[in-house]
């Protein structure tokens, strides 16, 4: 069996299947959480940070990043690999507003990331494949386009879809069975703050506080931004109080 | 413009001349590539409150020949089918007509992609961007057009863009191109900018108050644009044979065809 | 041979209108920015690109790309001032009135557009993508130094091609304070304290030179470059139009207008007695 998967890498097995973007999936499976919530206000994102050493710097663990001013995105998964999947998306939302004068609209941005995934293989025109395996990274995508707030999922296989509310990683799916349960569609974007930590608290194996989790927002007035230490502070204490 | 001071030409008006007409009098540069013609015509357009108008003369030249009456020189972008029917945009170019064409199948194929890609069809202001940039393109080897760019913005007030032949290019209430465009252009700012008009009685010489402009209103447009064609055809051999519209509004585009003279 | 084989084993139609790769360009969802521009069928491109476009040796040109331009800035205690005209002519014909040669680079800094108004506008633009690419990439503001040297290296590679632009960059950050640089198409760059540009950059010089000083005010600043542009406007043909002013500040710039230079030349006539060369009997 061993010797038949490692035979069929990016091909199909005779069953059927793509076992390295089915071992992908299961990359992802290790990382950590990642949980992104859309409201009609906004979407809020949140992660985990697993902070493995009391020497380690917390603010240089980055797993929430800006890819333009109405879009961000969270990851989970190898994050090395999610480098060059934002600097993809950042070059293709510039290069957009360069030729259109418009911002890119969200879901074009998560389809321009896919289609940067499925380089594994070789491209549509002919073109070398551009990596060995595929990405071992997934991302939740939140944006603020003319369509109101959306929030994205995107895999390694190369496909996407949108949600409401969306946990990656390895709490995945207790934290999804929790916001199938607690998200409704009149969610305030501060309720749907709570909602991310409090799921997150649920599923994290350390003791959640202001510094080991990071917490973004995607709203029309502000645009994408990550949370200042304080608000951070904040919305923990509001967490506790609940 | 440039044409009306050459000399006629002793070779038989080919639509493709080896050489630049203008060039073959005074210092020959480059004389063996001449890639282009210049066929004449005009355009113009003008944006109101709600509606933009688009228009062109519809006569083909090349030198002194008439190639044909009915060449449009507006064309409707980004719509569905063969015919462009549910377009809202609509571009003109006048120049060389070959070059014309090429554009306006560049931005059209442009414009549809975008409308598959992103699920939306093309806003003016995206559409103009692009434009630009298609022309800049080929800023080494240029296209032989001025383009104009006529739609409806966001808040579906009437939007013109105008453009160089390399892709600088303006928003603006109204813009004359091609041959009689020196002539046109004086009688649009006077006509819809209001240039040097004043309001009668509000001072003595310097401190007479200048006229504001105003949106005009669509059936006044109308004339405006006729009579700027009726008396370019009166003035310029290159402009004739017809005149056509496109009323850009909320309700899609309105084709309007007028006759000019023949002769 | 193989090549041979390949152009008639492929079906006619594969001929037909665009090249491949230009088809799959005009597909994509956004052109790549390869920067590949069309080349004219001819070995001496930039001579041929000269005898099509360059007016000033050759009036008659078939196309005529807008020129013409008084743009000039300036440092000073408060910030950097910019100001234009905005007259745009091909050949003798007035283009455009009302052209816009400030480009708002993005909400920290400007640049001018002189030269080629098609070639300001489309690498200011570029150089806004980059800037902010630069900001993603390194979370923070580029400074004005590395964004004119971005300008000045691309076009610099376009060098001898028929680039025609002389553009200033004027911004301010907080490690550089107020910064202003000169780039033009030749490849220059230079940094400094006040520049002018253009057609009319001799006449606002005089009017600049004159006047200037680092410890102005900001009224007598946007004053100066009010007034250095009506001179230039005055007396060069190719300025005109509408002074278009801005004043680049620590947290961003401020338009302080564009305003018609003719009411604005008979005020300063009228009521500060300049221009006393010109009557203004009505008689």
């Amino acid at each position: 069996m061993f010797i038949a998967r490692s035979e069929y890498g990016n091909t199909f097995s005779p069953e059927g299947r793509l076992f390295q973007v089915e071992y992908s999936l299961e990359a992802i499976k290790l990382g950590s959480t990642a949980i992104g919530v859309a409201t009609s206000e906004g979407v809020i994102l949140g992660v985990e940070k697993r902070v493995t050493s009391t020497l380690l710097e917390t603010s240089s663990v980055e797993k929430i990043v800006e890819i333009d001013r109405h879009i961000g995105c969270a990851m989970s998964g190898l994050q090395a690999d999610a480098r060059s999947m934002i600097e993809h998306a950042r070059v293709t939302c510039q290069n957009h507003a360069f030729h259109y004068n418009e911002p890119l609209r969200v879901e074009s941005c998560t389809q321009a990331i896919c289609d940067l995934a499925l380089r594994f293989g070789e491209g549509a025109e002919g073109e070398e494949s551009i990596m060995s395996r595929p990405f071992g990274v997934a991302l939740l995508i939140a944006g603020f386009d003319e369509d109101g707030p959306s929030l994205y999922h995107a895999e390694p296989s190369g496909t996407f879809y949108r949600y409401d509310a969306k946990a990656i990683g390895s709490g995945s799916e207790g934290a999804q069975a929790e916001l199938q349960n607690e998200f409704h569609k009149s969610l305030t974007l501060a309720e749907a703050e709570v909602l991310v930590l409090k799921t997150l608290k649920q599923v994290m194996e350390e003791k959640l506080d202001s510094k080991n989790v990071q917490l973004a927002s995607v709203t029309r007035e502000r645009g994408f931004r990550i949370y200042e230490d304080e608000e951070m502070a904040g919305v923990v204490g509001r967490l506790e109080s609940n | 413009m440039a044409s009306m001071y050459s000399m006629p030409s002793t070779t038989p008006g080919y639509s493709f001349p080896s050489t630049h007409p203008m060039t073959a009098s005074g210092p020959r540069q480059h004389a063996g590539f001449y890639p282009y013609t210049d066929n004449g015509g005009s355009t113009l357009g003008i944006s109101g409150k709600d509606f933009t108008i688009m228009a062109g003369d519809t006569r083909s030249t090349s030198g002194y020949n008439i190639n044909t009456r009915y060449e449009p020189k507006l064309f409707k972008i980004g719509g569905d089918g063969p015919k462009n029917e549910g377009a809202t945009i609509v571009l003109s170019v006048v120049g060389f007509a070959a070059d014309g064409h090429a554009l306006k199948e560049r931005l059209d194929t442009v414009a549809k992609m975008y409308k598959y890609q992103h699920g939306k069809p093309i806003s003016v202001a995206a559409c103009a961007q692009r434009l630009s940039h298609i022309l800049y393109d080929k800023r080494f080897f240029p296209f032989y057009v001025h383009a104009i760019l006529g739609g409806l913005d966001e808040n579906g007030v009437g939007a013109l863009y105008s453009y160089d032949p390399v892709g600088s290019y303006e928003r603006e209430q109204c813009r004359a191109a091609g041959a009689a465009s020196s002539l046109i252009m004086p009688f649009l700012d006077n006509q819809v900018n209001f240039k040097n008009q004043y309001i009668p009685g509000s001072g003595e010489g310097h401190a007479l108050q200048q006229r504001m402009p105003e949106p005009l209103p669509r059936h006044e447009v109308e004339e405006i644009v006729q009579d700027a064609f009726t008396s370019a055809v009166e003035r310029h051999i290159e402009v004739g044979d017809g005149l056509q519209m496109f009323v850009i509004t909320s309700n899609g585009i309105e084709e309007i065809y007028k006759d000019l003279k023949k002769d | 041979m193989d090549s041979l084989v390949a152009q008639y084993s492929r079906p006619a139609f594969s001929n037909e209108g665009y090249q491949e790769q230009e088809q799959q360009e005009l597909a994509d969802v956004a052109p790549p920015l390869s920067l590949k521009f069309a080349l004219p069928p001819v070995a001496q491109q930039a001579a041929w690109l000269r005898a099509m476009t360059d007016d000033h040796s050759n009036p008659e040109v078939p196309i005529k790309i807008a020129h013409g331009t008084t743009t000039l800035a300036f440092r000073f205690q408060g910030g950097i001032i910019v100001a234009t005209d905005s007259r745009a002519t091909a050949g003798n014909w007035i283009a455009s009135q009302t052209v816009k040669k400030v480009i708002e680079i993005n909400s920290c800094l400007l640049g001018t557009m002189a030269g080629g108004a098609a070639d300001c506008q489309y690498w200011l633009a570029y150089l806004g993508m980059q800037c902010r690419l630069h900001e993603l990439r390194h979370k923070k503001r580029i400074s004005v130094a590395a964004a004119s040297k971005i300008l000045a290296n691309l076009v610099y590679s376009y060098k001898g091609m028929g680039l025609s632009m002389g553009t200033m960059c004027a911004g301010v950050t907080p490690q550089e304070g107020p910064a202003l640089y000169y780039i033009d198409s030749d490849g220059t760059r230079l940094s400094g304290n006040l520049f002018c540009v253009g057609s009319g950059q001799t006449f606002a010089y005089g009017v600049l030179d004159a006047e200037y000083s680092y410890d102005l005010s900001e009224e007598d600043a946007l004053e100066l470059g009010r007034r250095s542009i009506l001179a230039a406007t005055h007396r060069d043909a190719f300025s005109g139009g509408y002074i278009n002013l801005y004043h680049v500040k620590e947290d961003g710039w401020v338009k302080h207008g564009f305003n018609d230079t003719n009411p604005i030349f008979w005020k300063t006539k009228l009521e500060k007695g300049e221009f006393s060369n010109v009557t203004a009997d009505l008689e």
